[in-house]
């Protein structure tokens, strides 16, 4: 009745993706663990096999090479603000680390669980019993999406807020698997699917987070919260300008992936708001309401293009 | 299994684990570390904090496995040699400690955070802080206690033990008496309490709001090994409540289920895991009927569709209508000048207590014992009598520490009746302890609330007519509900003076979990009506809201229209106090757009004056005992929750004796073992027991008198008692504590004397005229800053200035606490909480999503007790614990009308209706220009 449950902790990259394929069909690798764990307290997550790669000291690195930072992903999200050179070239990053949850987790969670935080949803992050009483949604095997009332997609939000700040900065992410290892853009991870949020392989494991230096970049993160801690995010806005005036925006919060649009500077600020707003497929799975949180898009991004621009 | 070799507070260990047990449960189950608190299980209150390897973690959402020889601390190893930690001390001496539930969790926390940041500012205190949740305190004295930590151990320069602490004097600021065991971990909660040979409880709820339970099978779930017993409701008919005439409710649903999340059958097994399994395989048929989930449905004659509840006239799922009426509306309505009519809309509150409901049920040759997470030990004793069918003397409740309340433990529960009955048919123990879902779903929170509400006033300012038209959500059973109806109305004839009052309240059912009793009773959404109208209307006829309120306070010793006693009243003094702390009158003249000031006013009962279970018995009753060693043994049914009545009734005791703490202990709610007083409820146990306790002391006094005046041959009248001494001016008598013991006890042995507090007969002889009698009212007011971001809507609140006029502070520093914690709790109510609902089921029930403030949404508060010196309370004291919740919600609603001229009329405050409402009176404005 009770299933024999498996807790591993590889020492290395290698011992990691052995054991993931040797338990591929019920593994999950935890990293700081929480969000996996409060979705295995609440029976989202049943893996029975739990990969603890917190252990493997390879991941947990900060280099510089002549043209990226390469942060590695097992480095915990308080842990970014003690290094100079991401304080120096990429402050954004630590901001949009600090608007993540509350200052007891950030001392847990690591910069590569962040990135695969999983999707959220009023319907889903809750209680076997409690799912079973709404009547199980897409996410959980149910037939239809509850938050619209019926729809055959998954809208779960896209929470990560530091991939927010990351996408605007085009980091890239170097990726291990049973094939061996790749670069990849950070933004093309994520499959905009809210069931199946991620395009990676399942035995993928993130290696490091890297960002291209000597950018110059100026950007300006925002999140939306009612409260100033201990919040996932209603809608995360990061807005980068490279020295060669362009612009990019991200979005998270309002659609299964991280939004994104891209510009210049030459550019109409209200069209490229426009275009990023219509992208976002927002509804009602959070405590603001979908009308309020597109409105907030154009005054979040106005606020920000104010401080980059003036 | 795994093994697990890990070192705890520097001792080895090497103990069995499950492969994906969490830390917290390997502290506090295999090791016995209880002080290590589980709040949320889901790394959102902090409460489990400890250190591994020297860095602090969320324990309950740490893998016990991942700790393989690592060394933990927790923060039973702080103290050493029995010497506190200087930060423990800190935490203890500043009061920065109530409940002492999320305290272990906030010092190790708070702990790690100065190691590394030895000189830090307020803010950076708050940020470290903002994961770690306290119900109770509003931060205030937390982040305090740890400044002063900081800056102390920077200068080398820590105060050791203040001279204070072992005082017992009435006005002297002291700690708790148990301060230091919560701060050590060591105080025991009834988690923490462990019988042995116990089984764990486990329910399966049900998954519809109303539904006929056609049959249940619980057969696949008793073959699974482990399982002792499975209790369905058709065991436990008999049917209870907390009050007499609100008997609605089974411990488990029997025919039909009324609420999703309502208790269909309980598991007991060898493990709370099995107990959990085994729920999932018991198999339940229900017939689904039509759920009544809205205010207006259930006042709503309902056609052919089934009643909540079978019993009433009406074609409805009315409760309870309440309605008074005194002087003539209609009148006052045609004498005032202006008048304004809003209607309001509130959502449910939960009171968020850190610490979930949990109890052990045994019974043993003296029959059933419950030890239980109560504030009500004397009603749950009769609940348990009347549905076990035993008699009276056959049932014991003990209360042990209890982590916050806040009127959410005053009802006898399910759960402590379910597992008392299972520990009767097994002949074991029984456990349970509640998730944090599972106390959202049992509620008994603030009633979601409708009304309308209509004030005049004259043009020079006189409050002519208030008329309240109010709805209020039940959910499933009745609780306190029918007090809860006359609260709302009748609680709004005071502070100010009316002459045409009057109020009609509906309770309906609906099929939600039950709303019941929370801090400020009844009156918390309507006063914000009063207190919004009246802003209103000050501004209407273009007066200083500030002003109009004073021109309409009652006075001290006089009567209200519904005829309460109103004796000793602190309203002006308050409203005095604030508006000069806050420059009040300077600041509102010129201010910005976006910036905003807003005032408002409250009261509140000190006790009911009349019990909810009719009978002769006094309100409170308190006995002293003392023997040959000197120590006076205080023996008291009265529930300290957290709120430090405890402490206050030795400091009473002490004051009239002229002892300190060395010579009192505190025995309290212990229904075998302590004289019976009502509870922990309606803010009456300063008022009552403290003076139940002070008549007490008075009648130990005199016995001591007595004893010394016939052995000294000395009058009565010249024996004065002071710093533990008996003496007379004249020094012919001059003895210590002690030896005035030895003297009374001489031939005599240890004497017992009883006290009692019985309220006097107050009020009219109409029907209702008993709601809201009191012998004492509390007053008060607050004073909010705020600024709104016109762009996003978003409120921020920067200041609190609040007054209280708690008659006397018995201990100052308790009363600065409950303060603290209720304009703390306003602020949650007006900000960011309420109970969401999807069709019947709670959307946000946990931590998470029910957003209680952290410290950094918590703005700077500014404490001002305010004393009258009530001339029943004891020393003059009356309530603080409840009274000053009133005041601060619409403060702070009328502070963001005056910052953008956005009236709230729901709460909690929206940034979408602000900024919708700041956009239409952009285009008002504009239309008007053009």
């Amino acid at each position: 009745m009770i299933t024999q449950k498996l807790y591993l902790k590889p020492k290395s990259l290698d011992e990691a993706l052995k054991s993931a394929s040797e338990n591929e069909n019920n593994f999950r690798f935890l990293a700081g663990g929480t969000d996996i764990l409060v979705n295995k307290f609440q029976g989202n997550d049943a893996a029975d096999c739990l990969i603890d790669i917190s252990g493997i000291e390879e991941l947990r690195q900060i280099t510089k090479s002549e043209n990226y930072l390469s942060i590695g992903s097992l480095v915990k999200l308080d842990e970014l603000q003690s290094h100079s050179e991401i304080c120096k070239e990429f402050p954004v990053l630590i901001e949009a680390a600090k608007a993540v949850a509350s200052p007891m987790i950030r001392k847990t969670a690591t910069l590569g669980g962040n990135l695969l935080c999983e999707n959220r949803c009023s319907f889903y992050n809750q209680s076997e019993w409690w799912r079973e009483a709404v009547g199980y949604c897409l996410k959980c095997d149910g037939a239809i999406c509850i938050a619209t009332g019926g729809r055959k997609n998954c809208f779960s939000k896209f929470v990560s807020d530091t991939a927010v700040a990351l996408v605007s900065m085009d980091a890239t992410i170097d990726i291990a698997d049973i094939k061996g290892s790749y670069t990849v853009k950070l933004e093309d991870i994520y499959s905009g699917n809210g069931v199946n949020p991620r395009n990676l392989d399942k035995l993928a494991l993130i290696i490091s987070i890297n960002l291209p230096m000597s950018q110059n970049y100026k950007s300006v993160f925002k999140k939306l919260r009612q409260r100033e801690s201990l919040e996932f995010s209603s809608l995360s806005t990061a807005v980068t300008l490279n020295s060669k005036g362009k612009i990019k925006i991200v979005l998270g919060g309002v659609d299964p992936k991280p939004v994104v649009e891209e510009g210049t500077t030459n550019e109409n600020i209200e069209d490229l708001i426009t275009k990023i707003t219509k992208k976002a497929r927002i509804v009602d799975n959070d405590v603001y309401s979908r009308e309020y949180r597109k409105e907030m898009i154009g005054s979040f991004l106005r606020k920000s293009f104010k401080i980059l621009l003036d | 299994m795994k093994q697990l070799s890990v070192t705890v507070n520097g001792k080895k260990h090497a103990v069995l684990v499950n492969e994906h047990e969490m830390l917290s449960g390997i502290i506090r189950d295999k090791f016995g570390l209880t002080g290590t608190k589980i709040g949320c299980e889901q790394g959102s209150c902090g409460a489990c904090t400890v250190l591994v390897d020297k860095k602090p973690v969320l324990s309950c959402i740490t893998p016990a496995i991942r700790c393989e020889n690592a060394e933990i601390t927790t923060i039973e190893a702080l103290s050493v040699r029995g010497e506190l930690h200087k930060l423990q001390q800190k935490f203890v001496d500043k009061g920065a400690i109530q409940c002492g539930f999320c305290t272990p969790g906030m010092v190790m926390t708070a702990l790690d955070f100065v190691n590394h940041n030895p000189e830090p500012t307020v803010n950076e205190i708050k940020e470290a802080l903002s994961g770690n949740l306290c119900r109770c305190t509003g931060y205030k004295k937390i982040v305090e206690a740890v400044a002063e930590y900081a800056s102390e151990t920077k200068n080398e320069n820590i105060q050791t033990i203040r001279t204070s602490s072992n005082s017992a004097s009435v006005g002297v600021p002291r700690p708790y008496i148990e301060a230091e065991k919560k701060v050590t971990g060591n105080a025991e909660y009834a988690d923490d309490i462990k019988v042995k040979n116990a089984l764990h409880c486990k329910f399966l709820r049900s998954i519809f709001p109303h539904a006929i339970i056609e049959s249940i099978d619980t057969t696949d779930a008793l073959k699974l090994q482990g399982v002792h017993y499975i209790a369905t409701g058709k065991e436990l008919p008999v049917k209870f409540g907390v009050l007499p005439i609100s008997q609605d409710e089974t411990a488990m649903a029997v025919e039909k289920v009324r609420y999703i999340g309502e208790i269909i059958a309980a598991v007991a097994a060898d493990s709370e895991e099995i107990a959990q399994q085994a729920c999932k395989l018991i198999h339940v048929k229900y017939k689904t009927i039509k759920p009544f989930l809205e205010i207006d449905e259930s006042l709503n004659d309902i056609g052919e569709n089934e009643k909540i509840h079978s019993y009433g006239k009406f074609n409805n799922n009315i409760h309870k209508k309440a309605e008074l009426r005194f002087g003539d509306q209609q009148q006052g309505l045609k004498e005032a000048d202006v008048t304004s009519k809003m209607s309001f809309e509130f959502e449910g509150i939960n009171h968020g207590f850190t610490e979930p409901h949990a109890a052990t049920a045994f019974w043993d040759e003296n029959r059933l014992t419950i030890i239980t997470a109560t504030q009500v030990p004397h009603y749950l004793h009769r609940a348990l009598a009347k549905v076990m069918e035993v008699p009276l003397n056959r049932v014991r409740v003990i209360k042990p520490f209890v982590g916050g309340g806040f009127g959410g433990k005053s009802d006898p529960f399910p759960h402590e009746i379910i597992i008392s009955h299972i520990a009767r048919k097994t002949g074991r123990p029984v456990r349970v302890r509640l998730s944090r879902e599972e106390v959202f779903l049992t509620n008994h929170g603030r009633h979601p609330s409708k009304m309308t509400v209509e004030m005049g006033v004259s043009k020079d300012g006189f409050i002519k007519v208030l008329d309240a038209d109010i709805a209020i959500d039940g959910g499933a059973y009745g609780s306190f509900g029918v007090v809860t109806s006359y609260y709302n109305g009748v609680l709004l004839q005071a502070p100010y003076k009316l002459d045409n009052f009057g109020f009609r309240a509906f309770r309906v059912y609906t099929n939600k979990p039950q709303s019941g009793a929370m801090r400020g009773h009844g009156a918390v959404n309507s006063r914000f009506a009063v207190e919004s109208l009246i802003d209103d209307l000050a501004h209407k006829i273009n007066m200083d809201p500030c002003e109009l309120r004073m021109k309409n306070f009652l006075d001290s010793n006089t009567l209200t229209v519904g005829q309460y006693r109103i004796t000793s009243n602190g309203s002006r003094e308050s409203l005095q106090k604030v508006m000069e702390q806050s420059n009040w009158k300077n600041r509102i003249q010129k201010k910005k757009f976006g910036k905003g000031l807003g005032v408002a006013c409250g009261f509140f009962i000190s006790g009911s004056a009349l019990p909810i279970i009719w009978n002769e018995l006094p309100q409170s009753v308190v006995h002293l005992k003392v023997d040959f060693d000197g120590r006076v043994v205080i023996s008291s049914g009265a529930s300290d929750i957290g709120q430090g009545s405890d402490t206050m009734l030795a400091i009473i005791v002490g004051e009239v004796l002229g002892i300190d703490m060395d010579n009192i202990y505190v025995l309290a709610a212990d229904t075998l073992l302590t004289p019976v007083d009502m509870g922990s409820y309606s803010s009456r146990v300063t008022f009552m027991a403290g003076n139940a306790a002070k008549d007490a002391a008075a009648k130990l006094k005199e016995e001591i008198i007595n004893a010394v005046s016939a052995a000294k041959n000395i009058p009565a009248n010249e024996l004065y008692f002071s710093e533990s001494r008996i003496f007379s001016n004249d020094k012919t008598v001059e003895i210590s504590w002690l030896e005035s013991i030895e003297i009374l006890t001489a031939k005599r042995g240890a004497v017992s004397v009883s006290g009692k507090y019985i309220s006097p007969k107050l009020g009219g002889d109409f029907k209702g005229a008993g709601a809201g009698l009191s012998p004492s009212y509390s007053f008060g007011a607050c004073i909010a800053e705020v600024d709104v971001d016109t762009e996003t809507g978003h409120v921020k609140v920067l200041n609190i200035w609040g007054a209280h006029d708690c008659g006397k502070a018995i201990n100052p520093l308790a009363v600065e606490g409950q303060l603290e914690g209720s304009w703390h709790m306003g602020l949650g109510q007006t900000m960011t909480e309420q109970m969401k609902y999807f069709k019947g089921l709670l959307v946000n029930n946990n931590f998470l999503d029910y957003k209680i403030p952290t410290t950094l949404d918590t703005p700077e508060i500014y404490t001002n007790i305010i004393e009258t010196v009530d001339p029943e309370g004891p020393f003059g004291a009356k309530e603080c614990g409840e009274g000053a919740i009133h005041p601060v919600i619409p403060a702070i609603a009328n502070a963001v009308y005056n910052a953008v001229g956005v009236r709230i009329t729901k709460l909690p405050i929206s940034a979408e209706d602000i900024l919708k409402g700041i956009k239409e009176k952009k285009k008002s404005t504009e239309k008007i220009s053009a």
